[in-house]
């Protein structure tokens, strides 16, 4: 069966269906601005300059850095089939952990900084782990025990931050403003533009590198592709599924760590999950259709309307909501075409009967 | 589809109308042109053979004519009517049917549930099992077909799991039956049986297209031949009045060199020495109930007999990806105990599996990724921390040109390859370790008779080169070309130890029949 999906998948070029999708939802979302009485062209309008334009694009870089980390932590198991939903629980125990690491490490810049980001790395990558034993050792599938122990993780962290890391007299649940050696030095003439966009650049091109370079990506490839060849050839599936679990959690965990680096300098409860970077990081991933070399074309995209969407409220009155609609659009038209590519292999094998 | 005669539901064709026909059908796959123009006439009640290479476009045109592939250009006519088949739901109305090479049952489900899937007995909505069992039973007898409708399909020998799927297209009334290389995994015995089932069936009316690779069974089976030559008919014969010489060289365009097999003194210190071997028998498995062999530097060893008798199992053992419970597996005196796939492979051994599809290759990924596996930690792909992919491809591009393997190219995925094709991938990339000890299952399964000649050449060279070979197969001609002992296993146990001298053909078929029971094994589990 899986030789009549490849052929499907031959048959449409590859660049063509995300392609697809993006239109299908740009053409959603000028239907929706049309019917609520908006000139599309002025909404989209609205919406580039949310993102793009002068006084708008440093925030934009800020949210472009998450949501390109976030797209990775999805990407890098999605290559050996492997679907990591916790981002949001990664993302928050690696805030918390740099936050803690900030507040009570007294040390200059020069060492708080990589111990911060490391700290971060580590507390996404220690809640990952877990799913690796799960789906190799227990049979729990890693796309469920990942977002189920997401839940509880950014709960941990919302509570250490409304009780022992709270800052005292503050009505916000949120920790202390970390100490100045723990800000990520940002470009000049910005404030959210940082070192961070720096740092996540860097761990992508290592993971391009290590993807299409390295016998490990070669050999996540392979486990990705047929689990029944890499165990002949010799490879350790569970070893892999840990190693990519550890990165993908690392990635969100680091994410975590630059955005309480940065501007306001805090842990604010909510603040790291609420803005969807996990969402649009699956979204761009799955566009990017699992070649790492793309992500920051997706990301960049998906920054654009997650962001845009607010100058598009304030513009021409649309409700910000519509961003996330045009996400969701464009996961459904590729899920559809997967469905799609299903139902073509069903309606074969139905005719002639089953598999062994 | 409730009726079992709805002869009515056909339309009535004169006796020499053909019962199918394909005719000009071109087919291409991007710049690979697998079909051009193409007549093909299935004469009502005959057996038809369609031979060629690997890659000649067999499996293409029988698509074709079952819906699963639209063809370019070309007409697809049954009882002299043209028919308009957008998936093999129409086919299957139109009275055609076909076996897989890879076979599509449900393994947890009984024989008689899946002959009647999708056309279950019973009423309102309730399975009548009796009923259902009853018809198999009927719709067997009458073709000779032997099967226990109530056994669940994963406790059946490979053989027997394809009279199920004969059974299901009979079941569907079907009047013209596709078998795509239904013999590459069955062993002589269930060969034979197969082809009594197909005369049976070509007497009462139905008309057979047997797409293989072996000359013997095209003049031992079938009336009429049609070979195909890259994409188009090369020749069309009469079986009665045709030779062996004359369909290899339409197939191949030369005559066939059988491989000599220099039988050279073998000496030196084993390679691989199993002793004792021990695994218990499972559900579907024969287990393993103290086998010892050895293979020396430069000797090919064969292991013979039915599918399911241990030989599995006893190859897995040796690879590591299976701990026996007794006995032990040595490699050049070292004890592998303990030892996983990867470290086993590093210490010397090559494989070429049987399931292809499951572990030999990956469908998805490039000719050039599948034939890295395994070499590509070590110079000159990579190392520990790099791979190259320019070597990568280098390489593959290489292994290809080796092996002739037709491809449109390194990048192309390997669902895209022939079956032929794909087997001469696996076997270019476990040859190429160059392996003290090389271990192979049905090493020419699926392979034209040219390949064939050209993998047992390249075998035999390897053996010539002092490397030891561990042969699993379940064709005579084959063991006998390539071994230099054969151990014939049943049940679990070595009964037989031969010399090539003695293992004739008929010696060994005795010692597979002796050690089989008369209905092959259908009481036994299988692989
Ligand atoms: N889906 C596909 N995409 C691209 N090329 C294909 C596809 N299917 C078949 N081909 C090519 O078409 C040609 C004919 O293939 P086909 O499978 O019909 O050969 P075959 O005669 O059945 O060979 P074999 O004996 O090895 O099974 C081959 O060159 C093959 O690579
Ligand atoms: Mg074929």
């Amino acid at each position: 069966m899986s030789g009549l999906v490849a052929r499907l998948r031959l048959a449409a070029p590859a660049a063509l269906v995300p392609l697809g999708a993006v239109v299908v939802a740009l053409l959603v979302g000028a239907v929706v601005m049309a019917v609520a009485g908006v000139d599309p062209l002025r909404g989209y309008d609205a919406m580039v300059r949310g993102a793009l334009s002068v006084s708008n694009i440093d925030f934009a870089v800020a949210s472009f850095t998450a949501i390109l980390a976030m797209s990775l932590a999805f990407a890098v198991p999605a290559r050996m089939g492997e679907y990591n939903l916790g981002g949001d629980g990664q993302l928050a125990l690696g805030g918390i952990s740099a936050a803690v690491v900030a507040l009570y490490l007294p040390a200059p810049a020069i060492v708080l900084l990589p111990v911060c980001l490391v700290a971060g790395a580590l507390g996404g990558a220690a809640l990952a782990s877990v799913s690796a034993p799960l789906s190799t050792r227990a049979g729990v599938p890693v796309i469920i025990s990942t977002l189920l122990l997401s839940a509880p993780a950014v709960a941990l962290t919302s509570y250490l931050v409304r009780f022992p890391l709270a800052e005292r007299g503050s009505a916000v649940p949120q920790t202390s403003r970390l100490p100045d050696a723990a800000h990520l030095p940002s470009f000049p003439g910005t404030s959210y533009t940082n070192a961070g966009l720096v740092v996540v650049v860097l761990v992508l091109l290592l993971a391009v590198r290590v993807d299409s370079r390295t016998p490990v990506g070669y050999e996540i490839r392979v486990a990705g592709a047929n689990r029944g060849f890499a165990a002949y050839g010799g490879l350790s599936v569970p070893r892999l599924t840990l190693g990519t679990l550890v990165a993908a959690g690392a990635v969100a965990g680091l994410a975590g760590a630059i955005i309480v680096m940065s501007q306001p300098f805090r842990f604010i409860d909510d603040a790291l999950t609420a803005p969807g970077y996990t969402f649009a990081g699956i979204a761009a991933a799955l566009l990017a259709g699992g070649r790492p070399a793309l992500l920051p074309l997706t990301a960049a995209l998906f920054t654009v309307l997650t962001v845009g969407s607010a100058g598009m409220e304030r513009d021409v009155d649309v409700p910000r909501q519509l961003g996330q609609v045009l996400q969701a659009v464009v996961i459904l038209v590729l899920a559809l075409r997967v469905l799609a590519a299903r139902w073509v292999a069903r309606r074969a094998r139905d005719a002639v009967g089953g598999k062994v | 589809m409730t009726d079992l005669h709805p002869d009515d539901a056909r339309p009535a064709a004169g006796a020499d109308t053909p019962a199918a026909e394909l005719r000009g059908i071109t087919k291409r796959f991007g710049p690979v042109l697998a079909v051009d123009g193409v007549d093909l006439v299935l004469e009502r009640g005959t057996v038809h053979a369609v031979v060629g290479e690997n890659g000649a476009g067999k499996s293409t045109l029988m698509s074709v004519l079952y819906g699963l592939q639209r063809p370019d250009a070309g007409a697809v006519l049954r009882n002299g009517r043209e028919l308009r088949l957008r998936s093999p739901l129409d086919a299957i109305d139109a009275g055609l049917g076909m076996v897989h090479q890879h076979f599509r049952l449900f393994g947890s489900l009984t024989v008689a549930e899946n002959v009647v899937y999708r056309a279950e007995p019973g009423r309102w909505g309730v399975y009548d099992r009796r009923a259902a069992e009853q018809r198999v039973t009927e719709l067997a007898g009458r073709f000779g077909l032997d099967v226990d409708p109530s056994a669940r399909v994963d406790t059946l020998p490979l053989g027997v799991r394809q009279r199920v799927e004969i059974l299901k297209a009979l079941h569907r009334q079907a009047e013209v039956l596709i078998l795509d290389e239904p013999t590459a995994v069955l062993t002589p015995g269930e060969v034979d049986s197969l082809f009594a089932v197909v005369r049976s069936m070509a007497a009462q009316g139905t008309t057979v297209a047997l797409v293989t690779h072996k000359v013997r069974e095209v003049l031992e089976a079938t009336d009429r031949v049609t070979v195909l030559r890259d994409g188009v008919v090369s020749a069309r014969l009469e079986t009665a009045r045709t030779t062996a010489g004359e369909i290899v060289e339409a197939m191949i365009g030369r005559g066939l060199k059988p491989a000599v097999n220099p039988r050279g003194a073998v000496s030196g210190e084993p390679v691989l020495e199993v002793s004792d071997l021990r695994l218990a028998a499972a559900p579907g498995a024969a287990g393993v109930h103290g086998v010892s062999l050895q293979v020396r530097p430069g000797e090919v060893v064969g292991i013979a007999g039915v599918s399911g008798n241990g030989q599995r199992e006893v190859v897995e053992s040796v690879l590591g990806l299976r701990s026996p419970d007794g006995g032990s597996v040595l490699l050049h005196g070292q004890d592998l105990a303990g030892l996983g796939v990867r470290e086993r492979r590093g210490r010397g051994i090559a494989y070429v599996p049987e399931d292809r599809p499951g572990m030999g290759t990956a469908a998805s990924l490039s000719v050039a990724d599948n034939l890295a596996l395994g070499h590509h930690r070590t110079p000159p792909l990579g190392s520990r921390a790099r791979l190259s992919p320019r070597a990568v491809r280098a390489q593959a591009g290489e292994l290809v040109r080796r092996l002739g393997v037709k491809t449109a190219g390194v990048n192309a995925p390997l669902a895209s390859l022939s079956g032929g094709n794909a087997q001469k991938v696996v076997l270019a990339r476990e040859l190429h370790h160059e392996a003290p000890l090389l271990v192979v299952e049905q090493p020419t399964q699926g392979v034209d008779v040219g390949a064939g000649e050209e993998i047992h050449r390249l075998l035999l060279d390897y053996r010539a080169r002092g490397g030891a070979v561990l042969l699993v197969s379940y064709e005579i001609s084959e063991l006998r070309a390539l071994a230099d002992r054969v151990l014939v296993m049943l049940d679990g146990v070595v009964t037989a130890d031969l010399d090539a001298a003695d293992a004739t053909e008929e010696v060994l078929g005795a010692a597979m029949v002796h050690a089989t029971r008369p209905d092959d094994g259908s009481s036994r589990a299988g692989s």
